[in-house]
C-alpha cells in the first residue's frame, strides 16, 4: 500500500522526545520537519518497530534513582527537549529538561504543576484569585470543610448545601473529580482516594484555555467553551465568552509570570463569575483531554501537536512560530465540538446512535463501541465517558445548543 | 417549484455537503502514515455511511472507488485482496448489524463495480473477474433486490438495511437490471456444464431464484424462464414431489406406490440429474426406499446405461452398502457420483471394490470427524459425508476444485488419481481420514505430512469437498516439503517434485521455457517444437496421450496481463468435431471457462469437451504453457513444425505473459519463477 512519505527532517531544528504514547502525537511528529523520538513503556516497542517509529523504552513510574538514566540517554542522542503528553509524564519532562537544558529550576516548576494544592498556593501568592480550598486527609476533613463552606455562605441547617468539589492532587482533568453536597455522600469516597484537594463551588462559567508559549510569550491562545463540564466542549467559543479574550490573555500572562514559564504549552481552567471576575481553577502542562487538539485541527487546520513541538523546541525561530499559528477566531473555518456519551439507563443492550444526531448537518463521526456489559456501573466520578461524538459546523450557538441537547438522548438502549 | 422538486434539490445539497465531509475524511486518511490510518477510519466510515443513506450515494462512492482504495481503507482487512473475496460471504456482511461491516462491504462492492465498468484499472482484478464476481453477489442477494424487508432485518439492522438495499439496486442498475437473472441462469448452466463436485453455492442460487419467483411481491417480468429446469431438478422433479411436499410426506407416498409408479419416479429423477448434474433431496429418499426392493429400479433411479447397469449387477451388495451408508437427503449429490462411478467401470479394477468396502466401514479419527462436522454439520454422520465425497470424486474426477485456496497442485493430484489410479486415491483418503498422516516418498526419503509444518496454504481450507477437506492439508504440506528439499538445486523444482508427487506415469523428462533466476523467456522455439513432438499427434507418430500429465501454465487475464503460474493436467490432444487439433486439459480452478486475453478463450463445452474438461486449440494452449513433462525415451520429430505456426504461437506469448520477459538488452529481469502457486 501507500508507502510512508519520508519527510525531510531538518538537522538545524530541534530534536524532540515525546514522553508517553499518543498515536495522534506520534502521527503529528512523524509528519513534521523535526527529528523526534517516542519515549514510552515497553509494550509500545513492537508497534514502533513494525512501523519504523523512533523509540526509546521507558517505564514512567514514580521518579526514582534511575531517573537520570533516561535523561542521559536522551542527552547522548542529542535530544534538545522532552515534551510531556500526559499528566504522569509532566514531572519526567521537568526532570529530563532540567538536565538537557542545564536548568534545575525546570524540575521544581514541573513539581509545582503536578500538585493541585501546591499549584493553587503558588497562584494565590502570585495574586491570582482562587476559590476557597483545603487539603483533606480523611473523611472527617471533608465533612468539616463542607460545613464550614456552607456556614460561610450563611446557610441554616436544613437549607440545601452548596456543593464542594473533591479532586485528586495529581490526576488529569476530571479523573477522580467528585461533587459532594451532603455529609452522607462522603461515605461513598473510597479511602484510597485520600489525600484530596477540596474546593468551594463557584457559580460561574467554567472554561479552559490552551496557550502555546515560546520565549515567554503567548503564541496562540484558544478558549475552549464547556457546555456541561465533563460532557462537551467546543472551539472556538461563542462571542459571549470570546468577549473576555483580552481579560483572559492578561490572566494567562500573570500565570506565566507566576509559574515562570518560558516555553511549552499550558492548559489552565478558569471560572468567570457573573460580574466578570476570573477565578483560577488549575493548570496542566500537557495537552488537554477531550480531544481538544483534534477539534482545533478541525476548526483551524493547524496541527496542535506540531504547534506544541515548536513551542517546546528551543531552536524554533521567531518567524517560524509566528507564521505557524493562525489568528484566533477569525481564521477558523468553523466550529468543532465533541460530546462525551454516558449511558443513561442502568441496563443497556446495544449502541443505537439517535437518528436526529446522525442526521444532523453538524454530525461528523463518533467513536462509540457496542456495550460489552449489560449493566451500567453507577457513575461516581467524572471522566469515564463511553466514547466521543464529533460535530463540525458554522455557528457556535447552534453547536452549543446541539451539544447540550445530546445530554437528553440515549445512545445506549 | 413543487414540493417534491424542492425536496430533491434539498437532497442534492445535502448530498453535496456530505460528499464534502467525505472528501475531507478521505483526505485525512490518505495523508496519514500507515500506522495512524486506523484512527482515521471511523470518520471515513461514518461519512460514507451517511452518503450511502442518501439517494445517489452509491454512485458518489463508486466514483471515488479508486481514491478509497488508495487512501488505504481496505489496508490490513479481508477486503484488501479483491481477487480472494468470496461472493457468498457478501450476504453476511450486508446483513450485519454492525454499521462498519455493512459500509466497508458496500465500498468494496462499489469498487468492484468501478473495476467492472472499466473506470478503475485494478492491479489484481480484471474487468471480467469483477463483473463475474458482482453477478454472483447479485445472485446471492436477489432477496435484497426484489424482496421486501422482513421483521428480522428491521430488528437487527434498522436503518442500515437502506444501505444494503440501495447498494444491490445500484449494482443491478449499473450491471444491467433486466439481464441479471438471465445472465445468472446462463452462468449457472455454464458452470454446471463443467460438472463440479461442489454445487452447494449453485443450489443456493437456484433456491434464491425459486424463492423470488414464488413470491407474488416480486415482479421478475419475463426474465428467469431458463431457470425452470434448474429449479425442477431440485424441487418438484417428479409427479409425486411436484409441490415440494416435504420428505416425510414424499416417503409416505412412495410406500403406497406400485412398481410402475416407482419406475416413473425413478426415471424422472434420473433424467433431471443427468441433465443438470444437480440432485434433488427427494431423489435420495427414493433411492433409499428402493434398497432391498429392486436392483432393477435402483439402476433406473441412477439412470444407468448398459455399462453401469452391468457394473451395478456385479457389485450389487457393495452398492447397497454404499447407498445405505452414504445417501441421505443432505448427501443426495452422492447419487450422481455413484452413477458416474458405476459408468466408469472402475469397480472392475481388482483393488477398487475391496477398497470401497473398507471405506464404507472406515473409522474416522477424532480430528477428521471434527473437521467434517465443522464444514458440513453432523447430520448425516461425518463418515457418510466422506463417503459421499469419495463417490463424487471417483465419479467426477474432473469436478475437483481447489476452492479459494492456493493449493492447485493438491487438487490436481487428487483429480489425477481419481481419474487414473482410483485405488491409490482411496488409500490416501484412508491415511488422511483414519490415521491423520500421509507419507509419500521423495527420491527414496519418506516425507510425512505430520512432520512438515507448513504448506503453500497458510490456513486450513474449509470451502472444499469432503475428500479434499481431509486430504488436501496433508498433500499441501508434503508438496511444500518436497519443494524445500529442492532448495539449492539449479532450475525449477517442479522437474523433480511433479513426478514424485503425482505418480510414476508423469514423465521424468522436463521442459521449461522460463529462466528461473531471471524470469526471462528461454529457448522458446525449442520448447515449443519439443512440446509438439511429445504431444501433438501429427508430430509424435499419431500417438494419443496415454496418461494424464502435469503441466504448468502462465495464466493471463482478459487483457492478456500475467496473473500467475498455475498447475493443470493435460488429458488429451485430439481433433475436435470441427477438425481443429485441441488440447483438452483439467484446470483445478473452480471455473475453467476463462478469458486469457489476446483472443485466447478457454472453452468448456461445444468443442468436444467431456464434463469438467477445458480445451484450447493447440497453438493457443502452447502459447500459455511454460512447463511440461515427457518420457525421455519417446522423443518425437523436433524439426517439422512449420515456421509460420511457430511464429504464431510465439506472437501470442510475446503479446501476453511474455511481453516483459523477452530476453533483450533493453529488458531487465523482474519476476523470477519460484513456485506455481495455484
Amino acid at each position: 500500500m501507500a508507502k510512508r512519505e519520508t519527510v525531510n527532517r531538518d538537522p538545524n531544528k530541534g530534536y524532540v522526545a515525546l514522553l508517553g504514547w499518543s498515536l495522534n502525537a506520534v502521527e503529528a511528529a512523524d509528519r513534521f520537519d523535526r527529528r523526534y523520538v517516542v519515549v514510552a513503556p515497553e509494550w509500545a516497542e513492537a508497534y514502533c518497530k513494525e512501523h519504523d517509529i523512533p523509540y526509546v523504552p521507558w517505564n514512567f513510574e514514580r521518579l526514582n534513582d534511575r531517573s537520570m538514566e533516561i535523561a542521559q540517554t536522551l542527552q547522548d542522542m542529542g535530544v534538545d527537549v522532552a515534551i510531556p503528553l500526559f499528566e504522569e509524564t509532566v514531572e519526567w519532562a521537568g526532570a529530563i529538561n532540567s538536565v538537557l537544558m542545564d536548568n534545575p529550576r525546570l524540575f521544581g516548576q514541573a513539581m509545582l504543576l503536578r500538585d493541585k494544592a501546591l499549584m493553587k498556593r503558588r497562584a494565590q501568592l502570585g495574586g491570582i484569585r482562587v476559590g476557597i480550598f483545603e487539603e483533606a486527609h480523611d473523611k472527617g476533613d471533608v465533612i468539616r470543610f463542607l460545613k464550614r463552606v456552607n456556614q460561610t455562605l450563611l446557610k441554616l441547617d436544613g437549607d440545601p448545601n452548596d456543593p464542594i468539589h473533591l479532586k485528586a492532587f495529581d490526576k488529569a482533568g476530571c479523573l477522580g473529580h467528585r461533587v459532594i453536597r451532603t455529609p452522607d455522600e462522603v461515605d461513598s469516597i473510597p479511602e484510597e482516594e485520600f489525600p484530596v484537594l477540596m474546593e468551594s463551588h463557584l457559580d460561574g462559567w467554567e472554561f479552559a484555555v490552551e496557550a502555546w508559549i515560546h520565549n515567554g510569550k503567548i503564541r496562540f491562545l484558544n478558549i475552549s467553551e464547556y457546555v456541561t463540564l465533563g460532557y462537551s466542549v467546543f472551539v472556538p467559543a461563542t462571542p459571549e465568552l470570546e468577549q473576555y479574550r483580552e481579560a483572559i490573555t492578561r490572566q494567562i500572562e500573570k500565570l506565566i509570570k507566576t509559574f515562570d514559564i518560558e516555553f511549552g504549552f499550558i492548559h489552565p481552567e478558569y471560572f468567570v463569575t457573573s460580574d466578570g471576575e476570573m477565578y483560577f481553577g488549575e493548570v496542566a502542562y500537557r495537552p488537554p483531554g477531550f480531544k481538544v487538539f483534534e477539534l482545533l485541527e478541525r476548526a483551524y487546520g493547524f496541527n496542535a501537536y506540531q504547534g506544541m513541538i515548536m513551542a517546546f523546541d528551543p531552536k524554533t525561530t521567531e518567524e517560524e512560530i509566528t507564521a505557524f499559528f493562525p489568528k484566533a477566531v477569525v481564521d477558523a473555518k468553523g466550529v468543532a465540538g465533541c460530546f462525551g456519551v454516558y449511558p443513561r439507563r442502568r441496563v443497556v443492550s446495544k449502541l443505537e446512535i439517535p437518528a436526529e444526531t446522525e442526521d444532523h448537518d453538524y454530525f461528523e463521526s463518533h467513536e462509540l463501541t457496542p456495550p460489552v456489559e449489560e449493566t451500567v456501573t453507577k457513575r461516581t466520578a467524572f471522566g469515564t465517558h463511553w466514547g466521543l461524538i464529533y460535530f463540525f459546523g458554522e455557528d457556535p450557538h447552534v453547536m452549543r445548543d446541539l451539544l447540550k441537547h445530546q445530554e437528553d438522548l440515549d445512545f445506549y438502549v | 417549484m413543487s414540493y417534491s422538486e424542492a425536496n430533491s434539490s434539498a437532497d442534492a445539497s445535502k448530498l453535496e455537503s456530505l460528499s464534502k465531509r467525505l472528501d475531507e475524511a478521505l483526505q485525512s486518511l490518505a495523508e496519514a502514515p500507515d500506522f495512524a490510518k486506523p484512527m482515521k477510519l471511523g470518520r471515513v466510515f461514518q461519512a460514507t455511511k451517511r452518503v450511502l443513506m442518501q439517494e445517489g450515494g452509491c454512485a458518489l462512492v463508486e466514483q471515488r472507488a479508486q481514491r478509497f482504495e488508495e487512501a488505504g481503507i481496505f489496508q490490513g482487512s479481508d477486503w484488501a485482496n479483491p481477487q480472494f473475496l468470496v461472493p457468498s460471504l457478501s450476504t453476511f456482511a450486508l446483513k450485519s448489524p454492525q454499521a462498519d461491516t455493512v459500509v466497508i462491504e458496500a465500498i468494496s462492492e462499489l469498487r468492484l463495480l468501478a473495476i467492472a465498468m472499466g473506470d478503475y484499472e485494478h492491479p489484481s482484478m480484471s474487468v471480467e473477474q469483477a463483473h463475474h464476481y458482482l453477478t454472483q453477489v447479485l445472485a446471492i442477494n436477489l432477496e435484497l433486490l426484489f424482496g421486501t424487508a422482513g421483521e428480522e432485518e428491521r430488528e437487527s439492522q434498522g436503518r442500515l438495511a437502506i444501505i444494503s438495499r440501495s447498494l444491490v439496486k445500484h449494482l443491478a442498475e449499473r450491471i444491467g437490471y433486466e439481464h441479471v437473472i438471465d445472465k445468472l441462469i446462463d452462468e449457472i448452466w455454464r458452470i454446471l456444464q463443467q460438472r463440479p463436485i461442489q454445487v452447494d453455492s449453485i443450489k443456493q442460487m437456484v433456491t434464491q431464484i425459486a424463492v423470488c419467483r414464488a413470491n407474488p411481491d416480486i415482479d421478475l417480468g419475463s426474465s428467469g424462464q431458463g431457470a425452470d429446469r434448474l429449479i425442477s431438478s431440485l424441487y418438484g422433479t417428479t409427479q409425486a414431489s411436484r409441490e415440494d411436499p416435504g420428505i416425510g410426506i414424499y416417503l409416505e407416498r412412495l410406500e403406497t406406490m406400485d412398481a410402475g409408479a416407482l419406475q416413473y419416479e425413478a426415471t424422472g429423477f434420473a433424467r433431471a440429474m443427468h441433465d443438470t448434474g444437480l440432485v434433488s433431496p427427494y431423489h435420495a429418499v427414493l433411492v433409499r426406499h428402493l434398497l432391498g426392493h429392486s436392483t432393477h429400479l435402483l439402476g433406473e433411479a441412477l439412470g444407468l446405461s448398459s455399462t453401469g447397469r452391468d457394473c451395478l449387477l456385479c457389485y450389487d451388495e457393495l452398492v447397497q452398502a454404499i447407498v445405505g451408508e452414504a445417501i441421505h437427503p443432505r448427501t443426495a449429490q452422492g447419487i450422481y457420483g455413484l452413477a458416474l462411478m458405476l459408468e466408469r467401470g472402475i469397480l472392475y479394477q481388482p483393488p477398487v471394490a475391496p477398497a470401497l468396502w473398507r471405506q464404507v466401514a472406515l473409522p474416522l479419527s477424532h480430528y477428521s470427524r471434527e473437521r467434517l462436522n465443522l464444514a458440513y454439520g453432523d447430520d448425516p454422520s461425518p463418515r457418510a459425508r466422506l463417503l459421499e465425497g469419495v463417490l463424487c470424486m471417483l465419479g467426477q474426477p474432473l469436478g475437483v476444485g481447489q476452492g479459494n485456496n492456493p493449493t492447485c497442485q493438491s487438487a490436481r493430484a487428487m483429480s489425477m488419481w481419481a481419474y487414473n489410479d482410483p485405488d491409490y486415491l482411496l488409500q490416501m483418503v484412508v491415511w488422511a481420514a483414519r490415521d491423520d498422516e500421509i507419507i509419500i516418498h521423495f527420491e527414496g526419503q519418506p516425507i510425512s505430512s505430520m512432520a512438515s509444518l507448513s504448506g503453500v496454504a497458510t490456513s486450513l481450507p474449509i470451502d472444499l469437498d469432503p475428500v479434499s477437506l481431509l486430504v488436501v492439508p496433508h498433500l499441501d504440506r508434503i508438496y511444500a516439503e518436497m519443494g524445500r528439499r529442492c532448495v539449492g538445486r539449479e532450475g525449477d523444482p517442479h522437474r523433480w517434485v511433479n513426478p514424485e508427487f503425482h505418480g510414476w506415469w508423469s514423465g521424468r523428462g522436463f521442459r521449461i521455457n522460463v529462466d528461473v533466476a531471471t524470469g526471462q523467456l528461454e529457448d522458446l522455439e525449442d520448447f515449443l517444437r519439443h512440446f509438439y513432438a511429445s504431444y501433438h499427434p501429427y508430430y509424435n507418430g499419431n500417438q494419443p496421450l496415454i496418461h494424464p500429465q502435469p503441466a504448468g501454465i502462465a495464466v493471463t487475464d482478459s487483457a492478456a496481463r500475467f496473473i500467475g503460474w498455475h498447475a493443470i493436467t493435460i488429458l488429451r490432444v485430439t481433433l475436435d468435431p470441427q477438425e481443429v487439433m485441441r488440447v483438452y486439459f483439467f484446470n483445478p480452478n473452480n471455473d475453467s471457462g476463462q478469458n486469457w486475453g489476446d483472443g485466447v478463450v478457454v472453452s468448456t463445452s461445444g468443442h468436444g469437451e467431456r464434463f469438467g474438461e477445458a480445451s484450447l486449440p493447440v497453438e493457443q494452449f502452447a502459447s500459455r504453457l511454460y512447463i511440461f513433462h515427457f518420457d525421455p525415451l519417446e522423443r518425437g520429430e523436433l524439426a517439422t513444425v512449420t515456421e509460420e505456426e511457430l511464429q504464431r504461437v510465439i506472437g501470442h506469448v510475446h503479446r501476453s505473459w511474455g511481453a516483459d520477459r523477452v530476453p533483450a538488452m533493453e529488458f531487465q529481469a523482474s519476476t523470477g519463477v519460484d513456485s506455481s502457486a495455484g
